[in-house]
């Protein structure tokens, strides 16, 4: 809109700032004083309720203290934020919200992240003068749903979950049942906490009333570390961190991204960690010998690749990064190739956030020249060529009927991180790198490129894939074949039209659109 | 009064009670502002709000059961589960307190043998506190269904329990009726 | 009796044939309706501003203002009637829509009609079930009578009434908990902005009056402003509504001029106390007022700013006369358990306050309290005072510092361990659970 934006003048605890006209006293707030008023029920996705009155602040000329969360800034507004009235009252609240509040904190998940125990150290710090007999006390460890677990007594009855199971999912599955100091989070009797979303109830919870069943337990969270990173488990592509401790990740929580998914996922997405540590991670490379798959050390593996002759087929998936691709592309020349089976990878998808697309990188195959055939184009492609087989990610064994006697006696080579069909096929299996163990570009449905970064390291014998590539797309005779990250970039921006356009080493935080891209459905609601 | 429930596994209004209903849905304004009304027919026919019901009130009104039971929860005068023949309901706030209502209480503590709260083992009378019902200047007063008795006195509540006991017409000070 | 005057509201009440609709018409009734339509909205709302009526649910605030808030342009308004009457020690709507149910109805037709209002409801709480028997009743016969519905006495105006049954819930006489209500919700009060007045109920324009505001505005319209101003000061115009309760010689509701002296409603309405009974305290208008001691009420007058001077407030008329022989104590106890019950738990400062501050004043009356236990109440009261959404929590700090500041040696008392009466023990520590 082209229209010129009023410009309100408001002075916060002495400060002259300008703001727009309309703009919340809570944001102003949190401008001026470089940190956000306390506040538990405030959530800037969800509908204003108003009721935990932490955020509270003095407005000259109101003879009330004000909640700054449903308040909007006016010209000539003067507000006191740390005046000694503000500051006993928001003790005195935070006193409120502690009286019949349990003292789980050494058995509580939330220690470490709750907005109790921050608020207190902020400014409580105070003799609590409750008697311990006197404490109302609620049903705990209650499982409600298949992802989250319930607590009723560390509640502070903030309303947040409530307000985004009637809103965000629109699914109303919580409700705050009764009243005064006896009301209490739940579920109807016989129903469950199901929708697709249950877990951002957790993230949004600000004590350890719901947490989540998958994490219970598992890891005091001031041991993690966060990556921000790209969710791979459909093509809406979801900022996400992956918190993890050492090599080990614990769990995956929404990062904001107000382009894509704004600060929510889904669960399924939050589970994809689970496939890094699986069991069936390829751990050493394979060779198919005795009538099995022994493993091998690299070198022998590599050798047996080079005497199987260049492959007559080159057959990606959508798994894999903008880079990979592009290098696979290069590697294959002028042969056949495929980016694999179209119709895998697909599945149910929402008007919220889920794609039916299950795959992270379907866009790019277009992108790189690698085009998708269904089954039965794929066998006739395969069965059109002479020599080995080369197979990178996906599982086209199990996603192609007659994939595997098409193949027939012809040497197999699979890329990939986890056993599967074709690995268990193959003649020649190299580990490479999970998800979360490799940087790399994803494009999703928006046609919006973004970076996925590497969180923890991969196992031990599995290999950088985009180095491997490299490496050979340099024994091949390729001069210009990248030797870093930057310098594949550059490559990749040079070869891959698409993205010409771009800075894939300095991409924002929300990815880019490059101009004329497709763009199909998508952006955060 | 009571009514058997239906089977217990599904529940409906039937008969005049579904004409009722109906006549909600047309009166009120959207489908979830007919959900005190709704849940009051329900309370008459059954004396109290089944799960059952509040499954089958939930679909009606395209409103999700947690929703409904927020409201079954929040008002103190909906039962979730069925009640005595008699619920004496007696004040305990500052005015009827005033003017003895806890002589009234102990004395109805004794005289049907329960303390305060509970049930008479035969179901028929249940004692309840409540808090002001809006007969200060007649009080001590109690409720009893939708009628009031006022300006109780330990003589009083036993014919008023009398009547009950013996199934006879009862006569409350609300009733305009007996007054014609 | 020069008390007779003064009954413009109650002037039917005790009858029991007045609630029907014949009796009603026969004595003038509706003919304040057919005034209003005739005259037109803008002079009804300049009528009822000029007359300077109050709203008498408690917050005195003036009527006609209120009406005057609601946008010009508003293409759907509606319009409720706030008969949840819950406030400990009143009892006068029930009154009115008792005995002269058609007096509320055509106030609250004339007031749906000023505010353009295309759909009335009533909410009565639930415990007043023989009344909501009575108000549907004569709703079913002005329908009849062309009272309501469509094209009122053929003026065009088309209004909707329903009778709606509360189910036990006093924060539901708090405007926007009425108006939560009545959609479908619990009975929480909303966070303001934005006001009822332009976004209420369904996000439409709504006013919400108590039961006597709407009954005096058929005498507003059919006799004037200045006939209304007869009786009352400049400021608190008119008669109002006082329900009575406590052992005097005539309890009650006694419909009074605003700036009746309290010492001459005292001796000369109420006949004093009764039989060997004392004056103590007072508490002037429901429960959720500063309580005066005895000296203090007879100092008073009866009106908004009189009692607002002395440190109490009018709101709503509902008069408790509390004699020599009540213990304090017992009676904070009374009313903490009562907002304790009826705190509607959305705030955190009134839902955890309200639960301290009762267990607080058990704890005395178990003889457990310590010196400790009296400033922790009031640093309790502290932390829910003005804090909130609505002003319950204020509703429970205004009495509970009353009595403690006014009859401060009876909780000291018990600090020491004088039990002051015996068989209450028992009472307390078993009855207040």
């Amino acid at each position: 809109m082209a229209q010129e934006q009023t410009m309100v003048t408001v002075k916060i605890d002495g400060q002259e700032l300008q703001f727009p006209a309309g703009t919340l006293l809570f944001d102003a707030c949190r401008e001026a004083r470089g940190e956000a008023l306390p506040h538990f029920c405030y959530h800037p996705d969800l509908p204003v309720a108003g009721v935990c009155r932490l955020c509270q602040v003095e407005v000259e000329g109101m003879p009330k203290l004000t909640i700054a969360c449903n308040t909007t800034v006016r010209d000539g507004m003067v507000v006191h934020t740390r005046s000694e009235r503000v500051r006993k009252a928001s003790q005195q609240i935070l006193e409120m919200h502690l009286i019949n509040h349990p003292v789980d904190c050494p058995i509580c998940d939330q220690a470490g992240e709750c907005g109790l125990q921050d608020q207190y150290m902020n400014y409580g710090l105070y003799e609590s003068e409750v008697e311990k007999r006197d404490k109302v006390h609620k049903a705990k460890a209650q499982v409600i749903g298949p992802h989250v677990i319930l607590d009723k007594e560390r509640c502070v009855l903030c309303s947040r979950c409530v307000r985004f199971c009637d809103t965000v999912t629109g699914t109303s599955e919580l409700g705050i049942f009764q009243r005064g100091d006896r009301a209490e989070i739940g579920i109807a009797p016989g129903k469950e906490l199901s929708n697709a979303y249950s877990l951002n109830t957790v993230d949004i919870c600000p004590v350890g009333a719901l947490t989540s069943r998958d994490f219970r337990f598992k890891k005091r969270v001031w041991l993690l570390k966060s990556t921000r990173t790209v969710c791979h488990g459909c093509a809406t592509g979801c900022s996400v961190r992956v918190d993890h401790e050492g090599d080990r990740i614990y769990r995956l929580k929404p990062e904001l991204n107000r382009e894509v998914n704004g600060p929510w996922m889904c669960d399924q997405g939050r589970l994809t960690y689970r496939s890094v540590h699986s069991e069936k991670r390829l751990a050493a490379p394979l060779l198919r010998r005795d009538g099995g798959q022994v493993e091998v050390p690299w070198a022998e593996a590599l050798a047996a690749v080079k005497e199987a002759g260049a492959p007559g087929a080159w057959i990606a998936s959508p798994q894999q990064t903008l880079e990979e691709l592009a290098l696979f592309a290069a590697l294959a020349g002028d042969a056949p190739r495929s980016g694999g089976v179209s119709t895998a990878g697909r599945g149910e998808g929402d008007a919220i956030l889920i794609d039916a697309d299950k795959t992270p990188n379907r866009a790019a195959l277009d992108w790189t020249g690698l085009p998708q055939h269904d089954a039965g184009a794929l066998i006739g492609l395969i069965k059109g060529t002479k020599g080995a087989v080369l197979v990178y990610g996906g599982d086209p064994a199990a996603e192609a009927e007659g994939f595997l006697a098409a193949v027939g006696g012809r040497p197999l080579i699979y890329l990939g991180t986890h056993r599967n069909a074709t690995s268990e096929a193959a003649a020649v299996v190299l580990p490479v790198s999970a998800w979360a163990e490799r940087d790399g570009l994803l494009v999703n449905r928006q046609g919006r490129v973004q970076a996925s970064r590497r969180a923890v390291a991969r196992p031990e014998q599995a290999r950088e894939d985009w180095r491997l590539l490299a490496d050979w797309l340099r024994e091949s005779g390729a001069e210009d074949a990248p030797a870093g990250l930057p310098a594949l970039r550059r490559w990749v921006a040079e070869r891959v039209p698409a993205v010409s356009g771009l800075d894939l080493n300095a991409l924002p935080a929300a990815g880019a659109v490059p101009a004329g891209a497709a763009s199909g459905a998508g952006g955060e609601r | 009064m009571s009514t058997p429930l239906n089977d217990g596994k599904t529940f409906a209004l039937e008969g005049e009670d579904r004409t009722r209903f109906d006549a909600l849905l047309a009166q009120y304004p959207t489908k979830r502002s007919a959900v005190m009304p709704a849940l009051w027919i329900i309370q008459d026919r059954h004396g109290h709000v089944s799960d059952a019901a509040v499954t089958w009130l939930a679909g009606e009104l395209e409103l999700s059961e947690a929703k409904i039971r927020e409201v079954l929860s929040f008002y103190f005068m909906y039962r979730e589960t069925p009640q005595a023949e008699h619920v004496l309901q007696v004040c305990h706030n500052i005015s009827c307190h005033i003017m003895g209502a806890r002589t009234v209480l102990t004395h109805l503590e004794k005289k049907l043998g329960v303390r305060l709260g509970e049930t008479t083992a035969d179901g028929k009378f249940a004692l309840e506190g409540v808090e002001c019902l809006g007969a200060c200047g007649m009080g001590p007063c109690m409720q009893v269904g939708k009628h009031l008795y006022e300006h109780l006195t330990p003589e009083k509540c036993d014919a008023v329990l009398e009547s009950m006991r013996k199934g006879e017409p009862l006569r409350p000070d609300t009733d305009r009726e007996l007054e014609a | 009796m020069s008390h007779e005057q003064y009954k413009i509201l109650s002037k039917r009440f005790g009858r029991r044939d007045a609630h029907k609709l014949a009796v009603y018409e026969a004595e003038g009734g509706y003919a304040a309706l057919r005034k209003a339509l005739q005259q037109g909205r803008e002079k009804v709302i300049e009528e009822v501003k000029e007359a300077g009526l109050r709203g008498r649910g408690g917050a005195g605030f003036p009527t006609g203002v209120k009406w005057g808030f609601v946008p010009k342009d508003a293409e759907t308004v509606y319009f409720m009637v706030n008969a949840d009457e819950s406030e400990p020690g009143t009892f006068k709507d029930r009154f009115l829509m008792d005995y002269d149910p058609h007096l509320v109805l055509e106030g609250s037709i004339i007031s749906s009609y000023a505010v353009r209002a295309s759909l009335c409801v009533i909410y009565i709480r639930g415990e007043f079930g023989w009344l909501i028997d009575r108000m549907q009743a004569a709703v079913d016969e002005a329908y009849a009578k062309g009272y309501l519905g469509k094209d009122i006495l053929g003026s065009g105006y088309d209004l909707q009434v329903i009778v709606h049954k509360g189910a036990g819930a006093y924060i539901c006489g708090e405007e926007t908990g009425l108006i939560n209500s009545v959609t479908g919700r619990k009975g929480q009060p909303s966070i303001k902005p934005p006001f009822p007045a332009v976004q209420g109920f369904l996000d439409k324009p709504t006013v919400v009056n108590n039961v006597e505001s709407v009954a005096a505005v058929p005498h507003i319209v059919t006799n004037g402003a200045a006939e209304y101003r007869k009786f009352g000061t400049e400021k608190s115009a008119g008669t109002k509504l006082f329900s009575v309760s406590g052992p005097v010689r005539n309890p009650g509701v006694h419909e009074i001029p605003l700036g009746l002296p309290f010492k001459e409603f005292f001796h000369d309405w109420l006949g004093g106390m009764a039989d060997g009974e004392k004056l103590k305290a007072v508490i002037v208008g429901g429960s959720s007022v500063p309580v005066l001691t005895a000296d203090e009420a007879m100092g008073i007058d009866l009106d908004y700013e009189s009692c607002g001077a002395a440190g109490t407030m009018l709101g709503s008329g509902g008069m408790i006369i509390i004699p020599e022989r009540c213990d304090m104590v017992e009676l904070i106890q009374v009313l903490m358990h009562f907002y304790w019950d009826e705190s509607c738990g959305q705030c955190t400062p009134c839902r955890e306050g309200t639960g301290w501050l009762h267990k607080l004043v058990r704890k005395l009356r178990r003889g457990e309290g310590t010196a400790e236990d009296l400033a922790l109440i009031e640093k309790v009261c502290e932390g829910m005072a003005g804090l909130t959404i609505c002003p319950l929590s204020d509703a429970a700090v205004m009495p509970m510092r009353s009595f403690l500041q006014k009859f401060r040696s009876e909780f000291e008392a018990l600090v020491a361990g004088e039990d002051q009466d015996g068989p209450q023990t028992r009472w307390a520590r078993e009855y207040r659970s």
